[in-house]
């Protein structure tokens, strides 16, 4: 990890640390304080938002270990975080089970799901790989849709709040706290699970695949093991957003989301822990600015209504081609270079 | 100055002027002594051939509404727009941010749209409607209305049609459904499952059918095959004109009748599928059709014509001036009643929404009234055909009575 100047290491305790300087310490302390205490001075309104924007970065920071991490390209994301969402409906509204169970058991089954469509992995990579996830999204939505008699197919099914020890998250706020402790724990997961020898093995199966199998790295294992944990987080993120939204259809996960899965992570920056929540947050900020903007612009120039609607597809094919030209290493690498120069300055080197 | 350190400048310049502009556009529209409502309208994504247009009516209705009518009760109404995409976190977030921002009450264009709104506002007991609904939006009722009959509804109305109108065969007629992969071709087949046996139709037949389909000669084939006197179409214009030129192009149409809900039947099914492909085909819409001689009718082209040019002849133009029309009489009946000092969503639920009352939407479509147990507020129809090119009514205003779902 880069330190400020004049910082060492003297323990493998300290060279672990994540927080490692008073300063982050105080860092992580306002951020902490800032967040908790937002549902207080943010109406309905930004607490959608920042529910939507944690739910994604759930949900975005497992696309990231499978394909950032791993090298394993998914463009299936949306259809595992349709059976985390249709699990954890299934269960909490059919059959009536705490939201904790479905919590998990929406991670696991999801998880499990992306086991099986893994698979392919071992044989096929790169763009067949991602043909492979592709079918997997319509499989799964084809599947939710006609499994009526589970699911309600097309009628959709109406999910009840999460609730916890007689704690029920109906608002936005409560919901926020709830959304915000697991996107803490997600990335945390992550940012340790990159370090660990499941990690390295990740990376080095992203790197050179061929030359990972020679070291002794199971790649059948370990490939399995990233589609599992990337879809365990889509369920977590499916069944969170499935409490949130309150009703569930399968019409909810298309591929275009999955892609836009891609496009954050992508902007963001692949394998780095910072990335997902970078990416997310630039998608869905823009999102909302140009939701915001375009009414705006046609109230005060008296535009015919909806002729700034065409903003927002133009925006978005822009900020990819942007970033894919000019930051391929995504705004996690801008976030790099700040602090390096915020360290060294005023001095150049 | 290098260029590096200009283009820098001009980045913090840009961010500067676009924080300090937004608030001051939104400023811009802010002004005392209004009622506040919500429009999530799907202007974009792949339901934007039918947002855009119903989109552009209600606008263009709730400015002839405060330019020229001077409001509701002398309160000009401000509208709080945003385009859902089609996308339903986006209509999550839509619905906090208008509860928010203070509206007494939203519409959707869409069923799915609504869906998606519809549990976070039956839980803030926050009002709606939704112009286009499947059974589901409002069985059991509870905050969300429909503007007009439902998928169901017009599955209903048109096999009535039939049954009494065009049927000439013995026994039970065979009917084949082509559906469009979400609530609104499934909401027919709720109704058809419901009613088929009852009316004497046998439904021989579910294919279902996505909004991006460009074939169905494989499901028609199958359809073929099992000898249909009706082919019965839920869908939007896009893929309705696919299936029926692919009908064609199998030699099944003409000679069977083709059906449509109300979401199908279109002027740009007309186009899209050409005049002489959809040549006598049946429909069911809600409204009556451009050029009919109702009072609404001189304004609303007046406005179409002057604003949204292309949007003649689209029938969800009217669908929506009609809403713009509903939008306002809730509001004034709900000022009216309380007081524009008590205004909230439940007082605009409680004092408009329940007293609507044979309200006339300027004969655009059926009177509008609310009846305990039913949520939806006009409950009548009517049969389409299309000739000439032209969508021509064969029946007056058919009654939609509710069907007796039963979801578990």
């Amino acid at each position: 990890m880069d330190l400020p100047a004049g910082t060492r290491n003297y323990t493998y305790a300290q060279d672990m640390a994540i927080f490692r300087t008073k300063t982050h310490w105080a860092m992580l302390l306002a951020l902490l304080v800032i967040l908790f205490t937002a549902p207080l001075y943010w109406g309905n309104y930004w607490l959608s938002v920042a529910n939507l924007i944690g739910i994604t970065i759930i949900a975005a920071t497992g696309l990231n270990i499978l394909t950032g991490y791993c090298g394993q390209l998914s463009i299936g994301h949306a259809g595992f975080i349709a059976v985390g969402a249709y699990t954890s409906a299934v269960l909490t509204n059919r059959l009536e089970l705490p939201f904790l169970v479905g919590l998990i058991a929406a991670g696991v089954f999801a998880g499990l799901i992306g086991l099986i469509f893994g698979i392919p992995s071992v044989r096929v990579k790169g763009f067949y790989l991602a043909i492979s996830t592709i079918a997997a999204q319509f499989i799964i939505i084809w599947v939710i849709s006609h499994w009526e008699s589970v699911t309600r197919g097309f009628l959709g099914i109406s999910v009840p709040p999460a609730s916890i020890g007689g704690i029920t998250f109906v608002s936005q706020g409560s919901q926020f706290y709830l959304i915000m402790i697991i996107v803490i724990l997600t990335v945390f997961f992550a940012k340790n699970l990159a370090r660990t020898r499941v990690g390295r093995a990740f990376i080095a199966i992203r790197d050179n695949d061929l030359a990972a199998e020679v070291m002794g790295i199971n790649l059948f294992r370990y490939k399995l093991l990233a589609f599992f944990i990337g879809c365990f987080l889509a369920g977590i993120a499916g069944s969170l957003l499935a409490h949130w939204i309150g009703f569930m259809s399968a019409e909810n996960f298309t591929l275009m989301d999955s892609i836009l899965y891609i496009g954050m992570i992508i902007i963001g920056g692949l394998g780095t822990t910072t990335g997902p929540i970078f990416g997310v947050i630039f998608i869905r900020m823009l999102q909302q600015g140009i939701m915001f903007i375009a009414p705006s612009l046609e109230n005060t120039f008296a535009l015919p209504a909806g002729f700034t609607t065409g903003i927002g597809p133009m925006v978005f094919g822009l900020a990819i081609i942007l970033f894919l030209i000019l930051e391929p290493r995504g705004l996690a690498h801008r976030w790099q270079l700040f602090k390096a120069s915020y360290r060294l300055w005023p001095f150049s080197y | 100055m290098n260029w590096k350190k200009l283009l820098k400048i001009a980045g913090v310049v840009s961010l500067a002027l676009v924080i300090t502009i937004i608030p001051l556009l939104s400023a811009g529209c802010a002004a005392e002594s209004k009622v506040k409502v919500g429009f999530s309208i799907c202007y974009t994504g792949v339901a934007a051939e039918k947002g855009r247009p119903m989109g552009n009516a209600k606008l263009d209705c709730m400015k002839y509404i405060n330019e020229e009518l001077g409001g509701v009760a002398g309160y000009q109404i401000e509208v709080i727009w945003r385009d859902n995409q089609y996308d339903a976190s986006k209509a999550a977030i839509i619905i906090n941010e208008l509860m928010d921002k203070g509206c007494l009450f939203f519409t959707t264009n869409s069923s799915a749209m609504m869906t998606a709104s519809a549990e976070i506002a039956n839980r803030a007991e926050f009002p709606g409607f939704a112009v286009f609904s499947a059974p589901a939006l409002t069985n059991p009722p509870q905050h969300i209305y429909a503007q007009m009959p439902d998928y169901g509804d017009d599955w209903a109305a048109f096999s009535k049609y039939y049954l009494e109108n065009i049927w000439q065969g013995e026994g039970r007629p065979k009917m084949a459904l082509h559906l469009l992969n979400n609530s609104t071709g499934y909401g027919a087949r709720d109704a058809a499952l419901v009613l088929a046996d009852e009316l004497g139709i046998d439904i021989v037949a579910i294919e279902e059918h996505t909004a991006t389909t460009i074939s169905e000669i494989e499901s028609l084939t199958r359809i073929n095959a099992l000898n249909p006197d009706i082919l019965y179409i839920s869908s939007t214009p896009q893929p309705t004109s696919i299936i029926i030129k692919d009908a064609v192009d199998l030699g099944m149409y003409p000679g069977i009748t083709i059906g449509l809900g109300h979401a199908s039947i279109t002027s740009q099914l007309i186009e899209f599928a050409g005049a002489d492909v959809v040549e006598g085909v049946y429909g069911v819409y809600p409204t009556v059709n451009w050029g009919d001689d109702v009072p609404a009718m001189a304004k609303m082209t007046e406005y179409c014509q002057e604003y949204h040019p292309d949007d003649y002849g689209n029938m969800d133009y009217i669908t929506s001036w009609a809403e713009g029309l509903i939008v306002a009489e809730i509001l004034r009946l709900a000022v009216e009643n309380v007081g524009i000092d008590n205004l909230t969503p439940q007082a605009v639920e409680e004092y408009g929404f329940k007293k609507l009352d044979n309200f006339d939407v300027g004969g655009l479509h059926g009177p509008v009234t609310y009846t305990p147990g039913d949520n939806r507020l006009s409950k009548s129809v009517r049969v389409f055909q299309i000739l000439d090119g032209e969508i021509t009514p064969v029946t007056g205003w058919v009654e939609a009575p509710l069907i007796p779902y039963e979801f578990d």
